[in-house]
């Protein structure tokens, strides 16, 4: 990837310090204590992850229950090898490990509904990053000397991503402002007005582009724009917090 | 989700893995990784250990050997937070749990390693307490590496705290470490049998004598 796209990706880390969570493709705020993406259920890779993630816990709690299920076994006469004893102690194990995955999930599930707009902003971000990626690949395919490839207006697209990018950005640091919140309505007014202007000279670059091969391209930036400006439209619905 | 990829990451470049953790970087990311692939590691050992005796006590090896490394782990945690926090140093509970883990994660890579020499051992030769005192000496061996790796890494530095801190907590260091191979033994002796000894399978013995004088009763029945 060239240097200038590299620059316009924006990267998980990034995204750390503008959220101020562990970030991955399945989780926000790590697993334990975090929630997972709603994205995954759209896309069957992630979704496998996520299943596979749940086997795993399910494995490490039902280790980690061992103890308990001794525990109510305190005195057997020769160990637990009576059918009995064994059903008893895994009836305890498996029983607290269910208990624990239910409230697990749970917890994850309130934490998706508590960070919503944060997820929603978080799936924009990828889609932004598959733009930044076509851009490369259209790149590249001109580099191979690809003739059907047109990059007439290249600049004018780097332009419109370093604008929704921008606008990412913004709405991320809105959304962390806001949930951590006293922020003064000034301040908030500030940055949604970023945003909206952002969004103008989105607006502006998808009009002369739209006959062009980049007007996919450039549609996509504005989509991303527009939903930005959605949720922290939704933000600014809610009082600030005192 | 490549849990494993943050061990590769210990094995490539144990520097910068430990001084991240020193500095606090992603650590919950860390620690559950290391606890699910050191809990796989366990696993997969475990069931070759078991494997010596039936399908059910391969089943019950591989839940049984991360529950003995994870849990001893667990138990001495606070003990060791605590102490140490006591005489002056400055690390979270998060960041004393990422380094137990880590020294953890290198015994269970340790074992993996010789999970072939275990494997071949278990088709060649039918003979329990050869086999038992094979393992016996491999855990020994991987535990050495992993706890003597632990005191490296928690050796507190005479450059950045007082001469008096440093050396309590070097001396409380030393003495956890004797508790965690204490726990550890008696954890393993409660949670066994780990290999299953011929005969019908055990989910758990009954509870009685301790793990010494069981290894003493296997040199003995070896017939030197």
């Amino acid at each position: 990837m060239k240097q200038e796209l590299d620059n316009l990706n924006i990267t998980n880390q990034t995204l750390e310090k503008l959220t101020g969570f562990e970030i991955n493709n399945i989780f926000v705020g790590g697993v334990i204590g975090g929630g997972y993406r709603p994205s995954i259920f759209q896309k069957p890779k992630r979704l496998l992850s996520f299943w596979i993630t749940e086997i795993l816990v399910l494995v490490l709690i039902f280790v980690f229950t061992l103890p308990i299920g001794l525990l109510f076994n305190r005195h057997p006469t020769n160990g637990i090898n009576e059918p009995s004893e064994a059903w008893q102690f895994l009836l305890v194990t498996l029983g607290i490990t269910l208990i624990a995955i239910v409230s697990w999930n749970l917890y994850m599930w309130f934490r998706v509904k508590q960070l919503r707009i944060l997820m929603h902003l978080l799936d924009e971000v990828d889609k932004y990053n598959e733009v930044v990626q076509a851009v490369d690949i259209l790149d590249r395919l001109e580099a191979v000397g690809n003739s059907q490839v047109n990059l007439i207006n290249r600049d004018e697209v780097l332009e419109a991503l370093r604008v929704t990018k921008n606008t990412l950005i913004a709405g991320l640091m809105t959304e962390k402002i806001l949930r951590e919140s006293r922020i003064s309505l000034t301040r908030r007014h500030e940055l949604f007005a970023n945003i909206e202007n952002n969004l103008a000279t989105l607006r502006t670059l998808e009009v002369k582009e739209r006959a062009s091969e980049y007007g996919q391209l450039l549609n996509e930036a504005l989509q991303i724009g527009l939903s930005v400006h959605r949720e922290v439209q939704n933000f600014s619905r809610f009082p600030p917090r005192s | 989700m490549n849990y494993f990829s943050t061990v590769i990451y210990l094995l490539r470049d144990r520097q910068a893995f430990l001084q991240e953790i020193n500095q606090g970087v992603k650590l919950q990311s860390k620690i559950f990784a290391l606890m699910i692939s050191s809990c796989c590691f366990f696993a997969l050992y475990g069931a070759i250990v078991g494997a010596f005796h039936s399908p059910l006590q391969v089943l019950s090896s591989a839940i049984k050997l991360p529950a003995l490394y994870l849990i001893t782990l667990l138990v001495c945690l606070p003990t060791l937070y605590i102490f140490n926090v006591l005489f002056g140093a400055k690390e979270s509970i998060a960041q004393h749990f990422t380094l137990l883990l880590t020294a953890v994660s290198v015994i269970a890579i340790l074992l993996c390693g010789f999970a072939p020499v275990t494997l071949f051992f278990l088709i060649t030769v039918n003979d329990y307490n050869f086999f038992m005192l094979l393992n016996v000496a491999i855990f020994a061996l991987t535990g050495i590496i992993g706890v003597s790796f632990f005191y490296h890494i928690m050796k507190p530095n005479a450059d950045n705290d007082p001469e008096q801190g440093v050396k309590v907590r070097t001396n409380i260091l030393r003495f956890w470490l004797v508790l965690y191979g204490f726990v550890g033994s008696q954890l393993g002796w409660t949670l066994r049998p780990f290999f299953g000894s011929p005969g019908k399978f055990e989910l758990f013995r009954h509870r009685e004598g301790s793990l010494l004088s069981a290894v003493w009763n296997s040199i003995r029945h070896l017939h030197f």
